[in-house]
């Protein structure tokens, strides 16, 4: 089986120099970011772009992609299969499958999924980890175009093993935890940071369940309330049914009566 | 009763006129061009109504089933039919919402060929497409009814049918509560955006519940309108009867979700007044307990009235409940909001229209003698009203054509705000679009205070496009109408690393688009080659930098603005605007060309940024200017220049 793959960012080392997404760019053919309605800035994350860096407070510089998690909420939300979570570690969208519902966009703990607003036949955009270059045995264009070395791409195993060896040998420098290990059930995008990453997902922080195994808790409820509603509904019709019959039975018996005595009257 | 009809059709084919214009953008031009939508908020009305709140109303057929055919309560079979009709009309306005809201509708029938089952929305999807053939079928028995289906093969299709009623119920029950549920469990899955009111992992026995009251409450709703439309009497004790057993499921749904917030710890926060908590009161108030205790009371249950508003607020109150979950209280990253668009409410507002009409229409018919569906449906009754309808339709049509959206005809959803040039008049500046609220007097401005709160906070002139063209701009109007201190990075982002703001043509699209302001290579062609070096670089041999280097304006006379309106310091006009990006297209090219041709002769971050622009302390490291020992003597330039120019870099 193929390691899983994943990306380290080291926010300590990113310069913010945009290097990453010019790459990205370039790799996806996204074209020019112009202003719509829908972005919150210009270099927010788009149907145009896949990664972005974000400016923190103090010369921080966190760059934003897919975390490629490894029990994806999109993944398990799509109703058709349309997202894919590869051995690989990537997750991947199949354009020709998808119905166009966003229930992934809805369903992401990190808001990162795009949406192509501005076409009538829009598709769910988001960054792919340069699958095909993975497939070819490349890396991911955004980390080969890194001049600082601030990301770096290889087996998740290592890559953790890596980030953990790091943050204990420099511990004035970094937080002393490897954000994407166990977020979420763990993503194959982690980071290791000397800010609090809270602010790249919805809840600062977010819990180590994976979300999926939340909608699965309910899903997993339909065999038995098939069964229990059917056979409810079922039994319930039969007994009222039998009831009534017995009931008008017994009506007409005495009223067959009646009818006998008074005949016989 | 005749003018009573005419006059709802009218109203209903004026609004089916609006609909019609607007579908036709909805699907040519996209959602963005004519929805609120966003990234952050994907799911927006056509969910949380057409598709949440639609299928709770339309919950009605199956609970009618249930009453009538399992549980043999007789007395209430009148409704059976209508409630069924409404139903698979509701449902088929389901789907139609559906459509309009899917990106790309065509792919609807995907879920079938591509299931995905550990998708809430997959199960949701199956039961809703059984459930309406369960519907049809149950209805079939209604068209068949009619003379012309009067044959040996159609009355077979009926003998058969009539025998799988029981289970046809029975099925169409155990889907409704498949389905019904589920689109409570849809949002299981965000527990990060929820509220914490609103997020329960029983959101599924939650929304089944609330669509049995409702459903209850639809079925007395609905026979009430069409007491009133058609003028007959009112069955009033079945009516109370229905208002009994909705007061239970109310009080259960309402026990339900105070239990669930009490195990969850969570009911403090439905009482600390924040405006999700008072939100989540009122909604409960008023779809559940206000209406469950006002139907506990024989006498309220009994008058029309009663009801009549207590199925209102019901119903309102369940829709709430929807918009709530979907929408209000669904978490956005700060100052992204979301309200639907009046084409959105069109939509939602038309495919209510039309099932009204067909429903109206069909259960004209159905009351009569229970036959059938015919093409006659949907034909006007009379000369007169052919043309009223018509009418009404072309005027919702041609209404809506003209409030639709520029963008949806430039098919171009791009922001764009007209600007204009800046005008002298009296003295006093104005800027032609603001010219009711602003006015500028530049004989006040005061030019020595860079940054404070005073006029030059709300007015700057700047060279937006760094072409030479000075504009007027409102700064503190821009700030406030782009959503306050938090909108600066819109135009002082990272986007142009080492730009410090974004062009005005990035929004003002019907501004002229940036060009190139030097290209070095049409200079070198037109200088006669390597040549013409010196005409540009006084020394060629010493570093290019700005300091031996022509300005352009020694060339380009015409670079100079001649009817400045604001006096300039000749030296400001020194160096061409976009120097900047001309010496970056310049050296990074050519670094980069030689770290590839020769990678043993350079180090390898030769062509990095941080190899000129490292250094301060890592400060400010996305605007730093090149030569360190610049520095101080641009900041003190700057501070001289004072805020009236906004041209930071480049002032000598």
């Amino acid at each position: 089986m193929t390691a899983r793959k994943a990306i380290l960012i080291d926010t300590t080392l990113c310069t913010g120099c945009d290097r990453c997404v010019e790459a990205c760019k370039q790799e996806n053919k996204l074209g020019k970011d112009l202003p719509r309605r829908w972005k919150h800035s210009i270099d927010d994350l788009s149907s145009t772009r896949f990664t972005t860096v974000i400016q923190r407070e103090g010369n921080h510089f966190v760059r934003q992609l897919c975390r490629h998690c490894e029990q994806p909420a999109c993944v398990s939300a799509c109703i058709v299969g349309a997202l894919k979570k590869t051995a690989e570690g990537p997750v991947i969208y199949d354009s020709a499958k998808c119905m166009g519902c966003r229930y992934c966009i809805m369903s992401c703990p990190f808001g990162i999924p795009r949406y192509d607003w501005e076409n009538s036949i829009p598709y769910v955009r988001k960054c792919t980890m340069c699958y095909p270059r993975i497939l070819d045995g490349q890396i991911p264009a955004c980390v080969e175009a890194c001049p600082e070395k601030a990301t770096a791409f290889g087996p998740r195993d290592e890559l953790l093993r890596k980030a953990r060896h790091c943050i204990k040998e420099n511990p004035e420098r970094y937080i002393q935890s490897v954000i994407g290990e166990n977020e979420v059930g763990g993503s194959s995008v982690i980071y290791i940071s000397d800010i609090p990453l809270g602010f790249l997902s919805y809840n600062p922080k977010p819990g180590d369940q994976p979300l999926p195994s939340l909608t699965w808790s309910a899903l997993s409820k339909v065999p038995p309330l098939i069964i229990g509603m059917g056979g409810f509904m079922t039994g319930i019709y039969w007994i009222v049914e039998r009831r009534m019959k017995l009931s008008a039975e017994s009506m007409q018996a005495p009223a067959s009566k009646g009818k006998k005595d008074n005949r016989s009257w | 009763m005749v003018d009573r009809k005419i006059t709802l059709k009218s109203i209903l084919w004026l609004v089916i006129g609006i609909w019609i214009t607007v579908s036709l953008a909805r699907f040519i031009r996209g959602l963005g061009s004519i929805t609120d939508l966003s990234d952050s908020t994907p799911w927006g009305l056509w969910i949380a109504f057409d598709v949440m709140s639609g299928v709770a109303l339309a919950a009605g057929g199956f609970v009618i089933a249930a009453v009538v055919y399992i549980f043999h309560l007789e007395k209430f079979r009148p409704f059976v039919r209508p409630a069924i009709l409404t139903a698979l009309l509701g449902y088929i306005a389901v789907a139609v919402g559906l459509l309009y809201d899917l990106g790309i509708p065509l792919n609807i029938w995907h879920a079938t060929i591509y299931p995905q089952p550990h998708s809430v929305l997959f199960e949701v999807a199956m039961c809703v497409m059984l459930y309406l053939t369960v519907l049809f079928l149950e209805f079939c028995p209604v068209l068949l009814e009619h003379p012309w289906f009067n044959r040996l093969l159609f009355r077979k299709i009926h003998k058969a049918l009539k025998r799988i009623t029981i289970p046809l119920v029975i099925m169409g029950i155990v889907l409704s509560t498949l389905h019904q549920s589920s689109l409570g469990s849809l949002f299981l899955i965000s527990p990060d955006r929820v509220h914490p009111l609103w997020y329960s992992p029983v959101l599924w026995v939650l929304f089944f519940v609330s669509a049995v009251g409702l459903g209850l409450m639809t079925i007395a709703a609905e026979s009430l309108f069409s007491s009133w439309y058609f003028g007959h009497k009112l069955k009033v004790d079945l009516l109370s009867g229905l208002g009994r057993a909705a007061s239970f499921v109310l009080f259960a749904y309402v026990l339900l979700r105070l239990a669930d917030l009490a195990v969850r710890h969570k009911l403090d926060q439905a009482l600390n007044g924040t405006w999700q908590a008072n939100l989540f009161l009122f909604e409960i108030f008023l779809a559940a307990l206000l209406p469950a205790i006002l139907m506990s009371f024989r006498r309220i249950r009994s008058s029309p009235a009663g009801i009549g508003i207590s199925s209102i607020m019901t119903i309102l109150g369940v829709i709430g409940y929807r918009f709530d979950l979907c929408i209000v209280a669904f978490a956005r990253p700060e100052g992204i909001s979301y309200f639907p668009t009046w084409m959105e409410f069109a939509v939602t507002i038309g495919i209510v229209a039309a099932a009204t009409m067909i429903s109206v229409e069909q259960s004209t018919r159905l009351r009569s003698s229970f036959s059938p569906l015919s093409l006659r449906i949907l034909m006007p009754e009379s000369r007169s009203a052919l043309r009223r309808y018509s009418l009404a339709s072309i005027a919702g049509a041609a209404f809506a054509a003209a409030a639709l959206p520029a963008d949806v005809w430039q098919g171009s959803p791009m922001l764009s705000t007209p600007v204009t040039s800046p005008m002298i008049i009296n003295g006093s500046l104005t800027d032609n679009s603001f010219s009711s609220k602003f006015t500028y007097n530049i004989n006040l401005h005061p030019s020595g205070s860079p940054g404070g709160e005073t006029d030059t906070e709300q007015f700057l002139i700047i060279d937006g496009n760094r072409d030479g063209r000075l504009v007027v701009f409102p700064h503190r109007f821009h700030r406030d109408k782009l959503g306050g201190e938090t909108s600066c990075v819109l135009c002082h982002h990272q986007a142009l690393p080492f730009d410090q703001n974004t062009s005005c043509s990035e929004c003002h699209r019907d501004m002229y688009l940036p060009t190139d302001l030097f290209n070095h290579s049409v200079h070198i062609a037109r200088l006669d080659e390597n040549a013409g070096c010196p005409e540009c670089h006084a020394d060629p041999t010493k570093a290019k930098t700005r300091e031996n280097t022509k300005s352009c304006k020694k060339c380009h006379q015409d670079t100079i603005l001649r009817r400045s309106i604001i006096p300039l310091k000749e030296e400001s006009l020194e160096h061409a605007e976009g120097y900047m990006h001309a010496m970056h297209g310049l050296c990074i090219t050519c670094h980069e060309q030689k770290l590839t041709e020769e990678p043993d002769r350079y180090c390898r971050n030769f062509a990095d940024c941080g190899t000129c622009h490292r250094g301060i302390n890592g400060k400010y490291f996305r605007r730093m200017y090149p030569y360190a020992a610049h520095k101080n003597n641009l900041a003190s330039k700057r501070n001289q220049a004072g805020a009236i120019l906004s041209r930071p870099d480049y002032e000598n």
